[in-house]
């Protein structure tokens, strides 16, 4: 990020005290932004396809706001729905395939999740050695409330048969080429789980065309590929979905691999729940500080496991400082934490944040390198200068 | 070609230039290509799936457009700097109250 880095070190101290919180920083100074109507201020990954990545200084709220939510394609989002001639199907190893309307999906009770949906490529562009796919940063997450009937209510209309083990997902998206469809299946225990939505709203209100409208599935606490945009289709299997994004795509080794290291297919997992992780939301990478009283905060999360501790040092590593944590929470959420700092002198300082969970997993010092760069997890890190 | 205000990223200019933006961005833009720093082989692999996913290439222009994103892309060059999307003149979003 050297241009960028160049900007904050010209740029006036007054208003670099304003750049840790609200001031929205363009990407290469002087570099023009790209009109995505509703999506303000993120970084594009991608236009065509869209991806759109939050930047982590926008990591200051609970809930994320919808304009300041990441985007993420693999392909076409569908043309304009009509929510009347919608309908979604399921079928497969059920007692009663069904085909039900908006209309329908409305009767049924609703659940609400709040859920901190990560892909699973975020941090991406942070492996070594470098790997394919989107470049992401360190913002492909964010937290928001889902709300639809659980897939559990769906799945038990239609009677769900002994033979039933895994539970396929295929949404509108438009195949491009000879680009296989987006299908993947999460297994029928997990389906089964009443937090399991097929989600109609997010953050009360209908979903928008970009995060899956008229409905998705939220498989909460996995990683994004397992909650299907612009659902159609529910197909109950005695096996997994078949096709290119469950095999090879969307895999982990099951052993740790040396860096660069190719994989055999049959020697890796499907991903499912998130890792544990911390952002650094401010200050932000590269700032220059007014010397004083600090606040160091940002983000943690774990997947299906609570946050339990959000450790922050200013030292690189040398000393961890307990930060405090925010008190909005809730199963499968994020936490907001914040950390108060008095840098001692003037000068650079490293600083990071590490976080441990409820099931003992804490984040480690690098990220284990796989050839997809999926989960990466390592202590997140910026570099700052006090000034004097 | 893209413009100066496109939403579109835009291939290295040089001899293959063309015939990779007609290859490469009939379902996908270039940005997607730009951010990439790959080595040779891992070039090579992508390529050879993208043409596997519907990328009309010929195959005498193969060994070329490796050479083109391997030269262009590889693991030593700078980051891609990706644009942001427009930011409203109305103060920073905030929810309020229960969703």
């Amino acid at each position: 990020m050297g241009s960028r880095r160049e900007f904050l070190r010209t740029a006036s101290a007054g208003a670099l005290a304003d750049l840790t919180s609200k001031t929205l920083l363009g990407a290469a100074a002087g570099q023009a932004t790209i009109s995505v109507p509703g999506k303000e201020g993120l970084i594009v990954r991608s236009y065509r396809f869209l991806d759109l990545e939050t930047p982590v200084e926008y990591m200051t709220d609970w809930i994320t706001p919808i304009p300041h939510f990441f985007v993420r394609n693999h392909m076409f989002e569908p043309a304009e729905i009509d929510a009347k001639e919608w309908t979604l199907g399921i079928g497969g190893e059920v007692d009663k395939p069904l085909s039900l309307t908006l209309a329908d999906l409305a009767k049924i009770p609703v659940y609400s999740v709040t859920n901190t949906l990560e892909c699973a490529g975020n941090g991406r562009s942070q492996q070594s050695p470098r790997v394919p796919g989107i470049q992401w940063g360190k913002g492909a997450v964010g937290n928001a409330r889902f709300s639809g009937p659980s897939l559990k209510s769906l799945l038990e209309k239609a009677g769900v048969k002994d033979t039933a083990k895994h539970v396929v997902f295929r949404g509108s998206d438009v195949v491009p080429g000879k680009v296989p469809p987006f299908i993947r299946s999460i297994p029928i225990e997990k389906a089964m789980d009443v937090d399991t939505l097929v989600a109609t709203h997010m953050n009360g209100a209908a979903l928008t065309p970009h995060h899956g409208y008229p409905a998705r599935v939220i498989t909460p606490g996995w990683a994004g590929a397992a909650s299907c945009k612009w659902l159609t289709q529910i197909t109950v299997q005695d096996k997994p979905a078949d096709g290119n994004f469950m095999l090879p795509g969307y895999r982990m080794p099951n052993q740790p691999v040396k860096p660069g290291e190719a994989v055999k297919p049959e020697d890796t997992h499907s991903v499912t729940g998130l890792a544990v992780k911390s952002l650094i939301a401010g200050p932000i990478d590269g700032a220059k500080l007014k010397p004083g009283s600090q606040v160091v905060r940002g983000v943690a999360w774990a997947g299906e496991a609570d946050i339990t501790r959000v450790e922050v040092s200013t030292d690189g590593g040398a000393s961890w400082n307990l930060a405090q944590l925010g008190k909005d929470q809730a199963k499968y959420a994020w936490r907001l934490w914040s950390y108060p700092w008095k840098p001692a002198r003037s000068g650079d300082y490293t600083i990071l944040s590490r976080a441990t969970d409820s099931q003992g997993r804490v984040q480690p010092d690098a990220a284990v390198w796989n050839p997809s760069g999926y989960f990466y997890d390592a202590c997140d890190q910026v570099k700052v200068y006090v000034q004097a | 070609m893209v413009g100066e205000n496109s939403p579109f990223a835009e291939l290295p200019v040089g001899p293959l230039q063309e015939k990779a933006t007609a290859a490469c961005t009939s379902c996908h833009e270039a940005r997607i290509i730009v951010q990439q720093r790959l080595s040779k082989a891992a070039w090579t692999k992508e390529m050879d799936k993208m043409i596997k996913w519907g990328a009309e290439v010929d195959s005498k222009d193969r060994d070329g457009l490796i050479h083109y994103f391997s030269t262009s892309f590889g693991p030593d060059q700078a980051t891609y700097e990706a644009p942001r999307t427009a930011a409203h003149a109305s103060p920073k979003v905030r929810l309020k109250g229960k969703h």
